[in-house]
């Protein structure tokens, strides 16, 4: 099995477990009591510092659409012409902006979403991935 | 400001995917809006180059094909309201007394500019911050209207075909109908990403646009029996903190935006929504226009639409929106749409618009967003010579 590894650092934690789920890294400021995602050099509302912290994996979705394009060019989702997007609400308080895994017809407002990492490239054993979110129940 | 100013001088090169060079139409734009004012390039006292994504150093070459000068000559860059930027740091330059003529002249073409950012992403391979097409962004506006205020995508359609048939009476608009369109035509055109189908989404071309301002000693000396346009707000914002911010993959911020910086440009110019005769605003997709209705001041929460619905803004209705036909049919070319419609507005204060001309037309609200983002808008306004 492929090994997988992050596309890019410092925005999501890639489980050796595969019971474990990924995670969303982020920022707390205690100053201003809010979470922001991706991390953040300091608070964006009070200019005190900040601490990374771990978003949690499970949501609610807030808005979704359907794009008739590949996503990210060369990587395939679905049946390769078409992706989903949405916009998740975490319990955090954090709204995030994701590729979203179905088709037309699978997402509905307020439905639970979770995250999961996609494969996005592969080079010789490693597999590269980010994140994505998906109906719960699928 | 310091200065009053006014808008002396307009013109444009019309936007389409014509392949004209960016330095055809920048000459064809600014020599346009110097024969519309009645002056001299050497008259002008600042140039502000508005474009996006090309060569650093083409601004100020194609200037030379204006004249050789001397005028200090800068580039301006921010994103979709590039053209809004380059006009407001010319009001400023004049406002503040630096200049008495100011020149802002933006020009670009946005399927050049995306081959070379395709080839970019391309050659750099995915990123997590991937791209997320604008068509994608405003369609989670979109859904998420349909299930909070009950819009239809019929209404989606409506404000587009509206667009296009106001572009028909613009000889600068992209989208030239020979008929008039209707919400069937529009709804049946492919879909791009739900629930925005192609007629609903901008055009892409390139294009020009120029507009010269000035302090009111000119204004008054060029008028030549025409009333003058003066700039009576121009406000930029970029985003503040509201819940639910998205800080990785928004085209543009929280619809907020729109409202603060409207909110402060009424306040500068002294005018309310009921005050305005006609708006030009960043309508890159329907839902924009919608929610704009309501944010801008025009209508109360999600009850935006019933102002397409009823007409009020088409042309011939009490307030038109896109007059001009909009991003959605006069076209989007990043560097120059804020100037052209600027160069809708003025014409419409003259009362030289032809057959899109907003009958009494006194005062202008002009908006744009650019992704990043910020937030331009202007407030122009008719006054006796």
């Amino acid at each position: 099995m492929a090994k997988q590894v992050a596309l890019e650092p410092g925005y999501f934690t890639v489980p050796e477990d595969s019971n474990e789920l990924p995670r969303l890294l982020a920022s707390y400021s205690k100053s201003a009591d809010k979470y922001f995602f991706p991390r953040r050099p300091q608070c964006p509302i009070t200019e005190e510092p900040v601490e990374d912290v771990q978003l949690s994996p499970e949501g609610i979705l807030y808005s979704w659409t359907y794009v008739q394009m590949p996503f990210m060019g060369s990587a395939q989702m679905g049946d390769g012409k078409a992706h989903g997007v949405g916009q998740i609400d975490l319990p955090e308080g954090v709204r995030i902006q994701s590729v979203i895994r179905g088709k037309m017809g699978d997402w509905k407002i307020g439905m639970p979403m979770r995250l999961e990492l996609i494969p996005v490239k592969k080079k010789g054993e490693t597999e590269y991935v980010t994140f994505s979110f998906g109906p719960i129940n699928k | 400001m310091l200065e009053d100013v006014y808008v002396i001088g307009v013109g444009m090169h019309p936007f389409g995917k014509h392949g004209a060079s960016n330095r055809t139409m920048s000459y064809t734009a600014g020599k346009a809006a110097l024969q519309d004012a009645g002056i001299k390039f050497r008259d002008v006292g600042y140039l502000y180059n508005g474009y996006l994504g090309g060569d650093p150093i083409e601004g100020v070459g194609y200037a030379k094909d204006l004249g050789l000068t001397g005028v200090p000559v800068v580039h301006i860059e921010n994103a979709s309201a590039t053209g809004s930027s380059a006009f407001r740091e010319a009001c400023l330059q004049v406002a503040g007394g630096g200049v008495e003529v100011a020149m802002a002249l933006g020009y670009d073409d946005i399927v050049r500019m995306g081959k070379r950012m395709m080839q970019t992403h391309m050659a750099e391979g995915p990123k997590v911050e991937g791209m997320v097409l604008p068509a994608a962004f405003f369609a989670l506006w979109a859904v998420r209207r349909m299930h909070e205020a009950g819009t239809t995508i019929e209404t989606f359609a409506k404000v587009a075909a509206k667009n296009w048939n106001h572009a028909r009476f613009n000889p600068m608009a992209q989208r030239q109908a020979d008929h008039e369109v209707t919400v069937e035509e529009v709804l049946a055109s492919s879909m791009i990403a739900y629930p925005h189908t192609s007629m609903m989404a901008c055009a892409t071309g390139g294009g020009a646009a120029c507009a010269i301002v000035a302090n009111k000693k000119w204004a008054k000396k060029l008028a030549n029996g025409r009333p003058l346009v003066r700039v009576t707000a121009s406000q930029l914002a970029s985003e503040q903190y509201v819940d639910g911010h998205i800080f990785m993959g928004a085209v543009v911020g929280p619809s907020e935006l729109t409202a603060t910086t409207t909110k402060a440009a009424y306040e500068q110019a002294g005018v309310g929504p009921k005050d305005i005769s006609f708006v030009h605003v960043h309508d890159a997709f329907p839902i924009e226009e919608l929610m704009y209705y309501e944010s801008m001041g025009f209508a109360a929460p999600g009850e935006g639409d019933k102002l397409i619905h009823d007409g009020t803004t088409a042309l011939g209705g009490r307030c038109p929106w896109s007059p001009d036909g909009g991003l959605i049919a006069r076209g989007h070319p990043g560097g120059p749409t804020g100037l052209a419609q600027v160069w809708d507005s003025t014409l419409q204060l003259r009362g030289e618009a032809g057959k899109r001309q907003v009958a009494g037309a006194k005062n202008g609200l002009v908006h744009m967003m650019g992704a990043g983002s910020v937030c331009a808008v202007h407030v122009l306004s008719r006054e006796n010579a």
